[in-house]
């Protein structure tokens, strides 16, 4: 029973997690992990992701089934989210800190120690030795105050034998690498901290709106952090107009601007700004980004003058087929009259500039629609049972249980009639903006964080560390001064470096002769 | 002068730069084979004279179109390839004083223009929106400047694997006469505890020089490209922050510029772990430049994401 356990070497729990930790914090472990994480990446930029690409993975799971589910069976729809992107970086960061502990202890023992003397500086790669005319204490105070300019650290000897001192410099080196790996954690925090506080959401507002910050006021879904605490901030945007500028013909875009003025949670005024793609503009920590426009018609419903639906409403699009411009495509909205009975629905398609539809209906050829230029809706009035028990919507006509009963055009500023005393006019044609509304209270963090691991890096790529030895003994009346050097790093220039640094050591003393 | 004349003139001078540098590159080529050192000047003097009408082109374009002339794929080729020249001239042949690499910095600016020429080329004009800021001075200017050094940088491992590969054979073949060392230096370079570069093997045989200067001149670019790109990469977050509101979003080109960042920032390990430097490291590199042009080329013309419009 305990033959086997007997033979084999044995190993209690405290040895095998020792052996771990020292594979963690093993260079190897670090490199291979990394080349790991890089292969990772690679299958999240080749597979298709969630949130990106959800049209191709539809596609996957259509015409390949067994092997979209194999995919999202491995989390390959969403690499850098998976457990095992999380556990490959995670496990790096273990061995990030794992490595990161022992050698920051011994940086900091290194900083509090001073340059260790030395006496066989023979033995050195680097070795020089001259007679100079002075004394050894004045040759060790003239040799200390060039290796201070050289910006080194230089301990003296204070025990028996020759004056000696001990030199060194590039602590830097070390001391950036440390700086740079542990910036990656203060990354993490600020990842963590940021988006697990933060949130982010779309704000649909049209020209002349007030859009204030509330959960309630959102279009479609918010995204949550984990610790945020439904804490919206209660900033209002007021949304003045908004302009689109496309370069004609080409229709290439030139510039979205929503002008809005901004107030506090109080309600008081803060600025009055321009909101455009990458120009956001923040209030209160809330930062607003210019994220989408679109049309939104003034529709006037009536019934014998009474209004039933009236004010703008916004429009949307088809997505676009490959190869069309999304300025060709009409758009369409719809308004609701759930009090009349029937209920009634009425499907518009807007075209903001008329001569497109005209085209379309003329010559078969679609035309960019760049500005307003007379506008006008078609519309089908459906009646029936609106069904608003199933379809939450406000942009979708649900016409299963509804059937149409009159269509035609309507151009702005004019009102039809649809019976029953109800009257559909079309006073004005305004746009929407779409802004994306977002706190990431970690940003600074992230700011300070990309900063250390700059400032870290240039030392921990570019400095170098070197010891030197300067010992002079008596010699006569003079001394002989005994320098020896070693370099960790760029030791092909370290050669020309400490040549230079003994003619320096040498030279305001005066040679006797030069040593053999 | 017409913005028609400035842009005729980027034409103009690219096509003088491109044909300057395919006559440069053939050059270094002779030069290689035959050690004629006065082919060697002449090219050297065809590839600046290249590369200065390789300015006047980028400048003229700027100008045709009112901006700064890295825009799209075409300019950003046109620039990329200067750098390279430029970096090979003022660098490898100014600092190092090595002079048998023209050739393959020269053949990779040639590639690299052609491409531009043949497949990317639109004329001058205003930036869509999303690009339109300054941040498009900054992060572009320092992944141009970061990919071009990452380029030299490679162009130099692959003559080191090259290199390497003959000094190991050689090594092979020599046998010590009477137990000793014919050449005392001439031992293939080693690592010491602790060091991130090689000694000895520093004594030129055949065409190219040592397998160490090689690697040393290799290494001290990529040392030198891997700030500049981790800034690029740094400033690329801040602007999709402004841009986009987010600084991160595993778009493509984020995914790939972070894969390049990680498999150099490995080579870089690689140098200071025992059983992975030399040649194994040079094949990280290698890997990395691989995923550099995947950055660059792959991303923006064949995977669709939000830098796409900054293709062709």
């Amino acid at each position: 029973m305990s033959s086997s356990a007997a033979k084999a070497p044995r190993m209690n729990i405290r040895q095998s997690l020792a052996l771990v930790w020292r594979t963690l914090r093993s260079m190897r472990t670090a490199l291979v992990l990394l080349l790991v994480l890089a292969m990772g990446a690679v299958a999240g930029s080749l597979v298709p992701q969630a949130g990106t690409s959800d049209a191709r993975i539809a596609a996957m799971f259509r015409d390949h089934p067994l092997r979209a589910r194999i995919y999202n069976q491995l989390g390959l729809f969403d690499v850098f989210g998976s457990w095992w992107f999380t556990l490959i970086y995670t496990l790096l960061l273990v061995s990030l800190v794992a490595c990161l502990i022992p050698r920051t202890r011994a940086m900091i023992r290194n900083l509090r120690s001073r340059p260790q003397p030395a006496r066989e500086l023979d033995s050195m790669r680097h070795y020089a030795e001259r007679s100079v005319r002075a004394e050894p204490d004045r040759v060790i105070s003239g040799a200390r105050r060039v290796l201070r300019r050289r910006l080194f650290r230089v301990n003296g000897s204070n025990g028996s034998g020759p004056p000696s001192l001990a030199a060194d410099k590039g602590l830097a080196r070390e001391g950036g690498s440390l700086l740079f790996h542990w910036a990656f954690l203060l990354i993490l925090v600020g990842i963590v901290w940021g988006k697990g506080t933060g949130f982010s959401g779309l704000a649909v507002i049209v020209e002349g709106q007030t859009w204030t910050e509330a959960h309630a006021n959102y279009d479609g879904q918010i995204h949550e952090g984990r610790f945020f605490r439904e804490d919206h901030s209660g900033v209002q945007i007021h949304v003045d107009s908004f302009t689109a500028r496309y370069r004609i013909p080409s229709g290439i875009p030139e510039d979205f601007v929503t002008h809005a003025e901004l107030y506090d949670a109080e309600g008081r005024y803060v600025k009055t700004a321009d909101i455009r793609v990458n120009h956001p503009v923040e209030v209160e920590g809330v930062k607003f980004y210019q994220f989408g426009y679109g049309w939104a018609p003034v529709i006037d419903v009536r019934r014998d003058g009474e209004p039933l639906a009236s004010g703008p409403v916004v429009c949307q699009q088809d997505p676009t087929p490959k190869g069309v411009s999304p300025l060709q495509l009409p758009w369409n909205c719809v308004v609701k009259l759930p009090t009349l009975r029937p209920q009634v629905g009425i499907q518009f398609r807007l075209w903001p500039d008329s001569r497109a539809l005209f085209a379309l209906l003329d010559k078969g050829q679609a035309m960019p629609m760049i500005t307003e230029f007379a506008p006008v809706m078609t519309y089908t009035a459906y009646r029936g049972d609106l069904r608003a028990e199933l379809t939450q919507s406000i942009s979708q006509l649900d016409t299963s249980a509804m059937q149409p009963f009159k269509d035609g055009v309507i151009g702005a500023g004019d009102r039809v009639k649809l019976g029953n005393g109800v009257t559909v006019s079309f006073p004005d044609l305004k746009q929407y903006t779409v802004l994306e509304v977002k706190r990431d209270r970690g940003l600074w963090i992230e700011l300070l964080a990309a900063i250390l691991i700059l400032i870290g890096l240039l030392p921990a790529l570019y400095t170098s560390r070197r010891k030197v030895w300067v010992i002079a003994e008596p010699d006569g009346t003079g001394s002989r001064l005994r320098v020896g050097g070693f370099a960790l790093q760029r030791r092909s220039q370290f050669e020309e470096e400490f040549a230079k640094l003994v003619d320096e050591l040498s030279e305001p003393f005066g040679e006797k002769v030069n040593a053999p | 002068m017409s913005i028609d004349a400035w842009s005729r003139l980027s034409t103009d001078a690219f096509n003088v730069a491109l044909y300057a540098y395919v006559a440069a590159m053939l050059g270094y080529f002779y030069f290689l084979a035959f050690r004629r050192t006065v082919v060697w000047r002449i090219a050297s003097v065809v590839a600046s004279a290249g590369l200065a009408a390789n300015v006047v082109s980028v400048v003229a374009r700027g100008v045709a179109a009112g901006r700064v002339p890295w825009g799209n794929m075409y300019e950003y080729s046109t620039l990329l390839a200067l750098l390279v020249v430029a970096g090979h001239l003022i660098v490898v042949e100014g600092i190092y004083k090595v002079r048998v690499i023209g050739g393959f910095a020269l053949a990779f600016a040639v590639l690299t223009m052609a491409v531009a020429v043949m497949f990317l080329y639109v004329g001058p004009g205003p930036l869509v929106p999303a690009l339109n800021s300054y941040w498009l001075k900054i992060h572009v200017v320092a992944a141009i400047l970061g990919s071009s050094l990452f380029a030299l940088g490679c162009i130099v491992t692959i003559l080191y694997l090259v290199k390497d590969r003959r000094e190991q054979l050689a090594a092979e073949r020599i046998v010590p006469i009477m137990g000793g060392s014919l050449e005392l230096d001439a031992a293939p370079p080693h690592f010491e505890a602790g060091a991130d570069e090689p000694v000895g093997g520093t004594v030129r045989r055949g065409l190219l020089p040592a397998a160490a200067v090689l690697d040393r001149i290799a290494y001290r670019t990529i040392a030198f490209a891997f700030p500049i790109w981790t800034f690029a990469v740094i400033a690329g977050a801040i602007w999709a922050e402004n841009a986009w509101g987010r600084y991160w979003g595993w778009d493509p080109k984020e995914t790939w510029s972070f894969i390049t960042w990680v498999v150099f920032a490995g080579y870089l390990h690689a140098r200071a772990t025992s059983g992975w430097r030399g040649r194994r490291a040079a094949v990280i590199a290698m890997v990395g430049f691989v995923s550099l042009l995947v950055t660059y080329y792959v991303v923006n013309l064949w995977i669709t994401g939000l830098h796409s419009y900054a293709g062709v």
